[in-house]
């Protein structure tokens, strides 16, 4: 536990932590609004299919499309900055043991990455439905669907921050991390589009955008996964890439 | 006590550090001299347990660092003044070591104090300039009172009244009782800082003692000034004798006593205006022994003296 108090002094003395986590309020809030605003005053003239299909969460919180590489810079950064500065070794004197070191970081980034996920997403759902109110079909954190929706948002989204500090631990260079980071996320489905359909039919849910896509909605997309499932694929990638890390880091030289 | 165990580190083809072996002990300063790249830095990152050791180990009071509950509390090492986050500010960092070793948060102050830099404890360390990251370094491995203390170069960047400060800082602290492990490639900064010092050159063990075991054990050179120079640096060659010019008409001569050269050079009809031995310092015996152990020497510009 000592170990996890001085990480958090670590993690929130920073700048790029304070910054990375008010871009991700702005970006996953003010987005919520603009786009909510956007539908609230389009809705009269959308298309009767595309008011049958429509998803009052995801829409909601499509800011969280962007928030997400403000997310991956603090996961990244988090660890990948301790190199750059050359502060890991100063960190690995003090705390020799460097799985208890991992594990007390994953500690603090879970712990708080949850934590202000989690109350963004719920507060910028409850402002895009007071947006919606009246015109277009709302719905409620009491129906079941919805509040798996939103909460497993958050859990996205603090998923993806460890996706990229496992990406730090690996690369151990902030541009590096942030970059495959997001080549990971934009990049690689963008290469989908060089294969016949049928492939991209089978390996599209695999994308870490279409699995977040996927615990976001209320209602699944055909050829994507289930909520649940989802979640459990993007957990195991998570996984792999911290053991991988987590190998590595135990066996270099800082 | 700090021991280093027939330690050896190899980083793909090169040898950094080769079967080293050799002790610290409490209560002494003890200096580990070496010149650029003879594995001084190397040694002390096996030592904090940041790099691993290709063979043999190294321990304190026994005990591999890696093994340290709150290492903090038994070693505190300066190694990189530098290696810190730019963004954060001197006091944060110290809280943040002192917290992952449960060292009280009021000691933080107490260092920062000691070290002379309280007044800018809230500013970012980025700014600072080297000799405040040195005091800033210091502190931190003060923070939990320990036992061993490692400082790899430490007066690098600091003004002449920061030397004279650690001088006397070392002292203390090896007064106290304390192992005091502080590395330099300055011979003349090691003669006045250490008790004892450890010698190294590309990663092997050269020598060990205090400054006048090492000065005395080493031969003396003798300055001569003669009426016909290079008559008489013939001579002395075929005597077997070392030669250096050092002025226009200077030599000195190593390996021959003064009494050889003013016999040699009396028989050879030459007159002799200066013969003066001089005792090795220890900047000549650190030369003469890591001669050949320089990883990057100015040899051009040897050769170009000796022609």
């Amino acid at each position: 536990m000592s170990v996890a108090k001085s990480e958090w002094i670590k993690f929130r003395t920073v700048r790029s932590t304070i910054v990375g986590v008010f871009i991700f309020v702005f970006l996953t809030l003010g987005l919520g609004v603009l786009i909510t605003w956007l539908i609230r005053s389009h809705w009269a003239t959308m298309p009767i299919g595309q008011q049958l299909t429509f998803d009052p969460v995801s829409s909601s919180l499509g800011g969280t499309v962007f928030a997400e590489f403000a997310v991956g810079v603090i996961g990244a950064l988090f660890i990948s900055s301790e190199y750059t500065s050359g502060a890991i070794r100063t960190t690995l004197a003090a705390v020799p043991n460097r799985v208890r070191l991992i594990l007390a970081k994953l500690f603090v980034l879970v712990v708080s990455m949850i934590i202000i996920s989690e109350i963004v997403v719920v507060s910028t759902f409850l402002i895009g439905m007071r947006i919606f109110s009246g015109v277009v079909p709302t719905d409620s954190l009491g129906n079941g669907a919805v509040l798996r929706a939103v909460l497993l948002s958050g859990v996205y989204l603090t998923l993806l921050a460890l996706f990229s500090f496992a990406l730090g631990i690996i690369l151990r260079q902030s541009i590096a991390s942030i970059s495959v980071f997001v080549s990971l996320l934009l990049i690689v489905p963008l290469l989908g589009f060089f294969f016949p359909q049928s492939w991209q039919n089978h390996f599209q849910k695999f994308e870490p955008i279409n699995l977040g896509g996927s615990m976001m909605s209320v209602t699944t997309k055909p050829l994507n996964f289930a909520p649940w499932s989802a979640f459990a694929v993007l957990v195991i990638y998570v996984a792999f890439l911290l053991v991988l890390g987590m190998t590595m880091f135990s066996r270099r030289d800082a | 006590m700090l021991k280093v165990d027939h330690l050896t580190k190899r980083y793909g083809d090169t040898l950094a550090v080769d079967d080293l072996h050799f002790d610290v002990n409490p209560g002494v300063v003890t200096g580990f001299l070496g010149p650029n790249g003879s594995g001084k830095s190397t040694t002390m990152r096996v030592i904090l347990g940041l790099d691993h050791p290709t063979k043999g180990r190294a321990t304190i009071n026994g005990v591999a660092y890696h093994d340290l509950k709150e290492p903090l509390r038994e070693v505190g090492a300066l190694l990189d003044a530098k290696a810190v986050h730019p963004g954060r500010t001197a006091r944060n960092h110290l809280r943040a070591l002192a917290a992952s070793n449960k060292i009280k948060r009021s000691r933080v102050d107490d260092v920062l104090e000691f070290v002379g830099i309280s007044s800018v404890a809230n500013k970012k360390v980025g700014g600072f300039s080297l000799g405040m990251s040195q005091r800033l370094g210091i502190a931190g491995a003060l923070l939990g009172d320990p036992g061993v203390l490692l400082f790899d170069e430490p007066v690098n960047g600091l003004d002449p009244e920061g030397i004279r400060w650690i001088r006397d800082f070392f002292r203390s602290l090896a007064n106290e009782g304390r192992t005091v492990f502080v590395s330099s490639h300055l011979m003349s900064e090691m003669a006045v800082t250490a008790d004892q010092i450890i010698v190294i050159g590309r990663g092997k063990f050269i020598t060990q003692g205090s400054v006048d075991d090492l000065t005395a054990n080493a031969n003396g050179t003798v300055l001569v000034r003669t009426s016909d120079n290079a008559k008489l640096t013939s001579i002395i060659k075929s005597l077997n004798g070392t030669v250096r010019q050092e002025h226009d008409d200077e030599l000195t001569v190593g390996l021959l006593t003064s009494d050889e050269i003013g016999q040699a050079a009396f028989g050879a009809g030459i007159t002799v205006l200066e013969l003066t031995p001089q005792r090795a310092s220890l900047e000549d015996v650190f030369m003469e022994l890591t001669a050949g152990a320089v990883e990057f020497g100015g040899g051009q510009i040897e050769a170009m003296r000796h022609e």
